[in-house]
């Protein structure tokens, strides 16, 4: 099946243009295109993985096209990571096309969304299993494409026009490093193929300099699409569009696309211990950030967004720890319990209508086969243990530790601790307590749309196996050809970790969980009101004194940050970029005269620059 | 000159001129007879006919060795044969759209309309062709002086006789600049013929003829640049390309552009490349100006690029639009590597046929619509969704995304900046910041088509002309986004333009 492994991308290729041509009259059975053909993807891509557990890597290509005495050339490769990714986008890719179905369904324009969804899957697929710069920059830009008809598919949204443009423009800014970066590689090393340049760094043939220079450029593109401080206001943003485009683009596959940019090129980063330390601060830093400003958040898809950044830094954090192994596990497990957590929110927000949640509550048992489901997805990104988040975020932990970033190792426990709570507030807000939304009926979402949330679950809880440090670390091993040695670090990081998660969960549960539980409490007891009185008191003023100044203060701080420095950067450079159109426009006055004077001024400014610096003088 | 000489000539390598001339005249003949009320549009497919000749001649003579007639006036070589093919090509799918030209109060002049197109690409051909500076210029005015007529043929439409008045005035402008710069060059070396001046400025020792020749070299970069649409000489085609009629403009900013780069490109390698200058490579005059003509490139992309973010109307758009593409050829121009005839060939490969394609829908709308405002594309995909796909195509190809040939043309000038030694990092970093902002206005037109509603809700009828222009553009920009090899396969028989210089 390897050899054969290019058709893997095809399918949906072939769903997207069916779709395209036949759409409009196959109005809802478009779904079973879209279905059929991704799950092809996806047997391709298990046959694959499984062929490649013992054999060596392939690879084939052909000259693309010749310009002077360079080759470029196209083709495509399946190596561990490759063989891992296809699995994880195919898998992810099918189950939300099943998910749409219910979702979707009574959509207008329902089969033009699963034409997107095809051709957003061929890029996603076809960007894995790239085996040089410039094929992968072409799949890179596809799907930053795909992402942008997917954000703007609710057109009549203003929002969802503008952030469709923001997410296109935003990721674009850093592609232009990752092209130019790209091009510095190309020129040093003379090739695009990863081979290529991974021997020219290892035989010295590039310069450390350049070395650093690229792999920061290349990281630039990376920070752009991974929604990485300071280019991520695009991604919270990027929640106008429907929901499962949200849990396949911005949770599972394209979001993580920097992170596998940032893997496949390992070596390179490898050779570079500036590069290295950037990456890994980056990560860092947007892991604390973006948690931060999750724990103030009211819209629950935003709330996913900005625990996506956040769980993304880590990541980089794991990578730039030169934690390889821990990056792409928790790439993998990431995949499958955000997925499950945009799944069942879109699943919740279908049902009750709103995305509010201050405006939902009391869901448990309303919806009783979501709310389990979306406790498991929230137990495995907070990192209980036995679930796959634990494990994943273990590895990260130790790779911090052990290369000694002794501070972005606490900055990692902090985060882990904000995110276990914010992420229990969030579930708590939503399923506990009375029902403050205005929905009359609220309805269990049908099996079209639970059955793909339970696949993730089941993955949710066990995808951490592959790669445990009592189990074996199969994972390890298997991407790092050589026999990867689970890091013998200290067994209090697990415990730190393990802690650290619960008490953002007991947090979590006093101020959001347990206070609902008072007040049924005290209608049936009334005469304990003072007890609950004080309890509740003491625990808002637990929250204010300990925990609610200082992160209340960060994450102000942090809001304040995005919005107005971040933000305030990117529309400087837009104003400017305006202010020349601007004057240019007023120039173009109509009037030929100042036509003809433009040009002769022109003219003689060239000849004065001439006259003073050509030398004939 | 003796009929004995005349006769030795090999007349055949100027066929396809030959063709162009006889067609354009008996069109002419055919529109003087021809009863009034009668139909014109027969001439168009007459004219289609001529050209597609011209073309499979062009074709007839590639094998053909690189050999010169007329003292020397008339060189056969690749860069002319390559050229060529591009202008016929171009020129060709002009007409189609001419053919279903409908302005709403009708054009009272089709047969003009028709053989004016045939005698402004026989100048465009003779320009590729000419080895003397006499010859450059006739064929230079040739195709301009039928261009005003062209752009003023809508003669009842106040708009289109603003285009053709602010085209002559410019144009005039642009003309007394090159011939200025010719003459100093005549001065210098007395001689019209490039090869005889190249020889006679390659021994230019004296320090204050080379910097009049300097001088020189920026008059007529200048005065040329008007017809690239480049800075300084850019701020007409924005007036000119909206009064015009829209095939004209669609002209303009294809087969004209290409033609003040065949000019550009014949006149400056010839002349300056060996000349000795003081400047920072002793021994190439056009080496030591590269940093003029990257300043003027980078300007061109940054102005039309920022100021297309604020038109409206369309028409204007892709002026500014097209301004902008001349800044990236002239970044390939700049960057001045072994490639670059082959990158800039390429790259008008990829222009032609996205921007024509551009052209042919946006013709179509506002001939329906009556205005070239962008509200127009509105919900064009409700109301005609081939056209929208293949209109999608080529905004994707114009801003230059992956899987488009934009894009291939794109990088190959990008590779070719960096290829020199030292790289053109400047110029390289402002192609990719100022393409970013072109984003912008090619998605705002891309949201209109695709995200927004439609006011109008009558479907759009394609007439047969632009069908088959669109078909033929957007299959040629997605074959050479995929298999740029195609033309590159096609490039590898003329060896890089060796034979430039011969």
């Amino acid at each position: 099946m390897m050899e054969n492994a290019w058709l893997i991308p095809l399918f949906p290729l072939f769903s997207f243009l069916i779709l395209l041509l036949v759409g409009k009259r196959m109005k809802e059975t478009s779904a079973y295109v879209g279905i059929i053909m991704t799950f092809l993807s996806f047997i391709g891509a298990v046959a694959v993985l499984l062929e490649r557990l013992d054999a060596p890597t392939y690879k084939a290509e052909q000259v693309w096209f010749t310009i002077g005495s360079i080759k470029i050339t196209a083709g495509f490769e399946v190596n561990a990571l490759n063989a891992l990714m296809l699995v994880v986008v195919s898998l992810v890719s099918f189950l939300v096309h099943i998910y749409s179905k219910g979702y979707m369904h009574g959509d207008d324009r329902f089969s033009v969304f699963y034409a997107y969804l095809g051709l957003f899957t061929f890029a996603m697929l076809g960007l894995v299993m790239s085996p040089n710069l410039l094929q992968t920059y072409v799949f890179w830009e596809l799907v930053g494409l795909g992402s942008f008809l997917l954000i703007g598919f609710y057109f009549y949204k203003e929002e969802a026009k503008a952030a469709a443009k923001k997410a296109f423009i935003m990721t674009r800014i850093g592609d232009v490093g990752l092209l130019i970066g790209m091009i510095l590689l190309f020129w040093q090393a003379g090739s695009f193929e990863y081979d290529h340049i991974f021997a020219a760094v290892k035989a010295g043939n590039v310069s450390q300099t350049m070395i650093t220079l690229s792999a920061i450029l290349i990281f630039i593109g990376a920070v752009g699409k991974s929604g990485q401080f300071p280019l991520h206001t695009w991604l919270p943003d990027a929640m106008e569009g429907p929901t499962p485009v949200s849990a396949l683009i911005h949770a599972a596959t394209m979001v993580a696309a920097g992170v596998y940019l940032v893997a496949a090129l390992f070596p390179l980063y490898e050779a570079s211990e500036t590069a290295m330390l950037t990456v890994a601060i980056v990560g860092g830093f947007t892991a604390i950030f973006a948690a931060s400003i999750g724990l103030v958040q009211t819209d629950i898809k935003r709330v996913l967004a900005y625990s996506t950044v956040s769980q993304l830094g880590y990541m980089m954090l794991a990578l730039g720890s030169g934690g390889y192994v821990a990056g792409i596990f928790h790439l993998t497990t990431h995949a499958f319990f955000k997925a499950l957590l945009f799944l069942a929110a879109g699943s919740v927000i279908h049902a009750v209508q709103t995305q509010d949640i201050e405006k939902m509550g009391g869901l448990w048992r309303k919806m009783p086969l979501t709310a389990p489901l979306f406790l498991i997805g929230t137990l495995a990104i907070s990192g209980v243990p036995l679930l796959s988040g634990f494990f994943s975020k273990d590895e990260i932990l130790v790779a911090a530790w052990t290369h000694g970033h002794s501070v972005l190792f606490w900055i990692a426990v902090l985060a882990a601790f904000f995110t276990a709570f914010y992420m229990f507030r969030l579930f708590f807000l939503v399923f506990s307590g009375e029902g403050r939304h205005e929905a009359k009926e609220v309805h269990e979402s049908p099996a079209v749309m639970t059955f793909p949330m339970i696949v993730l679950s089941v993955l949710a809880i066990f995808s951490g196996y592959i790669n445990t440090p009592w189990f074996g670390t199969f994972l390890g091993d298997w991407l790092t050809d050589e026999g990867f040695a689970h890091e013998e670090a200290p067994s209090w990081i697990m415990v730190v970790a393990t802690v650290v998660s619960l008490l953002g969960i007991l947090l979590a549960w006093l101020m959001y969980g347990r206070r609902s539980l008072a007040r049924d409490w005290l209608s049936s007891r009334a005469p304990l009101t003072y007890n609950v009185l004080f309890n509740k008191y003491y625990i808002d003023e637990f929250y204010a004194m300990t925990f609610g100044y200082v992160t209340k203060f960060i994450s102000v701080l942090c809001k304040y940050i995005d919005r107005f420095v971040v933000e305030g950067i990117a529309v400087a450079i837009a104003a400017i970029t305006k202010a020349i159109g601007a004057f240019g426009a007023r120039l173009q006055n109509g009037q030929v005269q100042m036509y003809g004077a433009v040009t002769l001024i022109g003219l003689t400014i060239l000849v004065v620059i001439l006259a003073f610096t050509g030398g004939y003088l | 000159m003796k009929w004995e000489t005349l006769v030795q000539y090999k007349w055949g390598m100027m066929t396809p001129e030959f063709i162009i001339l006889g067609v354009a005249t008996i069109l002419s003949l055919i529109d003087l007879f021809m009863p009034r009320g009668k139909d014109r549009r027969l001439l168009a497919w007459f004219a289609f006919v001529g050209v597609a000749i011209a073309f499979v001649s062009v074709i007839g003579l590639l094998p053909a060795k690189t050999a010169s007639i007329l003292y020397d006036t008339f060189r056969l070589d690749a860069f002319a044969k390559a050229f060529k093919l591009l202008l016929l090509a171009g020129a060709a799918l002009v007409l189609l759209l001419a053919l279903d030209y409908k302005p709403k109060e009708g054009i009272k002049y089709r047969g003009e309309f028709y053989y004016l197109f045939l005698t402004a690409l026989l100048g465009a051909m003779m320009m590729t062709s000419s080895g003397d500076l006499i010859t450059l210029f006739v064929g230079l005015e040739l195709l301009s002086v039928s261009s005003y007529i062209l752009a003023g043929l809508r003669k009842t439409y106040r708009l289109s006789n603003e285009s053709a008045m602010k085209y002559v005035i410019n144009g005039g402008i642009s003309t007394a600049m090159t011939l200025f710069g010719m003459s100093y060059v005549f001065g210098l070396t007395g001689s019209t013929n490039l090869k005889k001046i190249a020889v006679q400025l390659s021994t230019l020792t004296d320090g204050g003829q080379q910097y009049l020749l300097a001088l020189a070299f920026l008059i007529l970069f200048v005065g040329l640049s008007f017809k690239l649409a480049s800075v300084p000489f850019h701020m007409w085609a924005p007036d000119v390309y909206q009064g015009a009629p829209t095939p004209v403009t669609a002209f303009l900013s294809v087969v004209s552009k290409t033609a003040g780069f065949v000019i550009v490109l014949r006149l400056f390698i010839t002349i300056f490349a060996a000349a000795p200058s003081h400047g920072k490579d002793p021994s190439s005059m056009l080496l030591s100006m590269q940093d003029y003509i990257a300043f003027l490139a980078g300007a061109t992309m940054i102005i039309g690029n920022t100021i297309a973010l604020k038109q409206r109307n369309v028409k204007r758009l892709f002026a500014y639009s097209s301004i902008a593409h001349a800044g990236y050829v002239l970044v390939g121009f700049a960057a001045m590597s072994w490639v670059m005839v082959d990158s800039i060939w390429f790259y008008f490969v990829a222009y032609l046929l996205m921007n024509l394609g551009a052209f042919a829908i946006l013709q179509v709308i506002s001939d329906q619509s009556g205005s070239e405002d962008i509200s127009h594309f509105a919900g064009l995909y409700k109301r005609n969704p081939f056209m929208a796909m293949t209109m999608g195509i080529f905004l994707l190809s114009l801003a230059g995304i992956p899987g488009t040939a934009g894009f291939i043309g794109k990088v190959n000038i990008f590779l070719g900046a960096f290829m020199t030694e030292p790289a053109h990092y400047v110029l390289a970093a402002i192609m990719i910041a100022t393409t970013v902002v072109s984003y912008v206005y090619y998605f705002g037109l891309f949201t209109q088509i695709f995200f927004r509603a439609t006011a109008e809700h009558e479907p759009i009828k394609l007439p047969l002309g632009v069908t088959i222009v669109v078909i033929v553009c957007a299959v040629g920009t997605i074959l050479f986004g995929i298999i740029p090899s195609l033309a590159y396969n096609f490039l590898d028989q003329f060896q890089h333009f060796g034979d430039f210089l011969q």
